[in-house]
């Protein structure tokens, strides 16, 4: 069972993706802050972070960059309410980009995508 | 004695004197002037002084001395005052011509003035003159232009012309600037072609007329020991004068003047006049390059000016990019995520309510008006970016073909085949990527809706006189002309279409850049968009 970090500072959208994502069978985490996710990050081992960008008074993006150079090889999706960040170069580092929607089908889709390019079985 | 001349008497009367002619009528009653200018060399004089000296008048030993001294010193003061004359209107014609040339700063007119002064009647009346300057660079000098007849024949109809028009300097000079110059540097164009010499061979005539910063006569051309028979050959005579240009020190370029029609003989004293014009020349030369060259740096201080502009105008439209950016984020932030909730919770209770539950339907509606309001949103948002293209020069077909890729799963779901055929050889289009990707992937979804059925879309990519057409054909149902009128008005809904901004904003979008967009109706079935973009920078 992979296991996901969800990074979010909306404590309701963390509750539906982690009623969504369980269904989906995945075991899920969430946080609501960076320095909650780095904690977390610190204290378990994941398969991938679904991470939004725009955190209280902390950047999504500054928490991808951290990941990317701590922990190499820990794929990571931007699930954001801005389009215009994927056009961004330091969304680039990021393995996939998801605008946020009520239907979860395409960020169900993209972990599906990234987790097998990864090769971790769900 | 009874004299044969009438030198002794005051006054004498018309028929006594036949040298006194018209016009010299007052000579008859003054005796002063009438002795001095014509009994001084009557012959009768002459015949009245021998007779005195047969009288054994001791003054008439002496008085023959006196006589061709008096006329050897006449001739001199004529033929000083012949020189005099001859200068004085040399002067008055440098003078006349330096003015012209001191107020000049066209390079053109300069070399105009200076080319006729040297070869017309009125000015130095050389046959010829060919005038080398030096490049930019100061290595090499080269032909620059050349005046003057190619054979007797045109030599005989210019001067002809010429002589009939009776124009002055200035009107000749600015005839020739007018229809002469341009002609005149192509007839000489395989002469001047052939005398580029450079700046560092010292020991060619022109660099040593430039260095010694004298005028060279050079005779006997084709037998000179001291110069290359090439360019007498080049030429084509044997005796040619060769004029440095030298303003403040600096080699301005070397005039070449002959008489290659008549032959007749540069004198010392053509030598001379010319020397005293290649001043004037040189520096009016000399300053018509640096207003040209000065001319060419405020071009390019004026077009380094405009996009200085350009890029503050660019500053100014990213400031209120930004500023957009700032409001747009705000409203995605604090719609899209209670959207998410609201939409995202109800799906979660449609999956787990039963079937009959009655409360589903409720469910459904919040499900679907998410749906739409999160669409509205994102149309919204997309055109506010669309407010502020970037523009660029890009690969259509690289568009079209990325876009396709992107598509793909969408093509595949609905069961459409998708054909593209793209022209291989089009120019680069100045569009915005993102807008003209989002125009294609419009249209193309809403050409899917079109066919509910799966069908078959045909992409195509194609030149279209200055511009670039991509063209997206569909086997859907052909849309109604309300359909079409939906283009132009947002949120126009259709039952074809829907509701939306879609095809209307990448109308705008389109339009706004200079660019179009038209839908056709095929009779038979199906729908042609077109999207019409400039490969020009000129659009917007």
């Amino acid at each position: 069972m992979a296991k996901l970090l969800i990074v979010d500072d909306e404590a309701n959208i963390r509750l539906l993706y982690a009623q969504e994502l369980s269904d989906e069978g995945y075991e899920v985490v969430t946080a609501s802050s960076a320095l909650e996710a780095v904690e977390k990050l610190e204290g378990s081992s994941f398969d991938l972070v679904v991470l939004d960008i725009k955190l209280k008074n902390e950047s999504g993006i500054e928490l991808l960059q951290r990941i990317v150079k701590d922990r190499h090889g820990l794929p990571v999706i931007l699930c954001t309410a801005f389009s215009c960040y994927k056009d961004d170069f330091s969304a680039w580092l990021a393995d996939g980009y998801v605008v946020k929607s009520s239907d979860m089908q395409e960020l169900k889709d993209e972990i599906k995508r990234v987790l097998a390019k990864k090769q971790i079985k769900v | 004695m009874d004299w044969e001349c009438c030198w002794s008497r005051d006054e004498i009367a018309p028929e006594e004197c036949p040298y006194i002619g018209e016009g010299e009528e007052d000579l008859y009653g003054s005796q002063r002037r009438r002795v001095v200018e014509k009994c001084i060399e009557c012959p009768r004089f002459k015949n009245d002084l021998t007779r005195l000296k047969g009288a054994g008048d001791p003054l008439a030993d002496v008085l023959p001395f006196i006589l061709t001294e008096y006329l050897e010193q006449k001739a001199q003061m004529g033929s000083m005052l012949g020189f005099l004359n001859s200068r004085t209107s040399e002067i008055k014609f440098l003078r006349e011509v330096s003015l012209v040339l001191q107020t000049s700063i066209d390079l053109d007119e300069v070399l105009s003035i200076a080319m006729t002064a040297i070869t017309a009647g009125k000015g130095f009346g050389m046959n010829r003159a060919l005038l080398l300057m030096t490049d930019k660079e100061r290595r090499n000098i080269r032909g620059y232009l050349g005046v003057g007849p190619k054979d007797y024949e045109e030599a005989w109809r210019t001067w002809d012309d010429i002589g009939r028009r009776n124009f002055t300097l200035k009107e000749l000079a600015k005839n020739f600037q007018k229809t002469g110059l341009n002609s005149e540097k192509e007839k000489f164009h395989d002469i001047l072609g052939q005398l580029t010499v450079p700046l560092a061979d010292h020991g060619h005539i022109f660099n040593r007329a430039l260095h010694g910063k004298k005028p060279i006569l050079v005779e006997n051309a084709l037998n000179n020991p001291d110069l290359d028979r090439g360019l007498a050959r080049i030429l084509g005579v044997d005796c040619f004068l060769v004029m440095p240009l030298i303003s403040r020190n600096r080699r301005i370029g070397v005039i070449i003047a002959d008489n290659c029609i008549t032959h007749k003989p540069i004198t010392l004293q053509d030598m001379q006049s010319l020397e005293t014009f290649a001043f004037p020349v040189a520096f009016a030369l000399e300053r018509a390059s640096l207003y040209e060259r000065l001319q060419e740096e405020v071009a390019k201080q004026k077009a380094a000016n405009l996009k200085l502009r350009e890029q503050q105008e660019l500053i100014a439209k990213m400031e209120k990019m930004a500023l957009v950016g700032k409001i747009t984020s705000s409203i995605a932030h604090s719609i899209r995520n209670p959207l998410m909730v609201i939409g995202g919770f109800a799906r979660t209770l449609l999956k787990g309510s039963a079937e009959n539950d009655e409360k589903r339907s409720y469910l459904e509606s919040i499900v679907r008006e998410t749906r739409q309001l999160e669409d509205v949103l994102s149309e919204v948002l997309d055109y506010s970016e669309s407010l502020f293209p970037v523009m660029d020069f890009w690969d259509l077909n690289e568009l079209i073909t990325t876009s396709l890729v992107d598509l793909a799963g969408t093509l595949e779901q609905s069961g459409t085949i998708c054909l593209s055929e793209l022209s291989p050889e089009l120019p680069m289009v100045r569009i915005d990527y993102k807008q003209i990707s989002y125009c294609l992937k419009t249209i193309i979804s809403t050409a899917l809706a079109s066919m509910e059925q799966g069908g078959e879309l045909r992409v195509e990519s194609l030149l279209d006189g200055d511009g670039v057409l991509l063209r997206i054909s569909d086997s859907g149902n052909s849309l109604s002309e309300k359909a079409q009128e939906a283009l132009t008005a947002p949120f126009f809904q259709t039952q074809e279409m829907g509701a939306g901004v879609g095809l209307s904003l990448c109308k705008t979008i389109l339009e706004r850049q200079g660019n179009s967009l038209s839908i056709v109706g095929r009779a038979g079935g199906g729908n042609v968009y077109s999207i019409r973009l400039l490969t020009r920078k000129e659009n917007l």
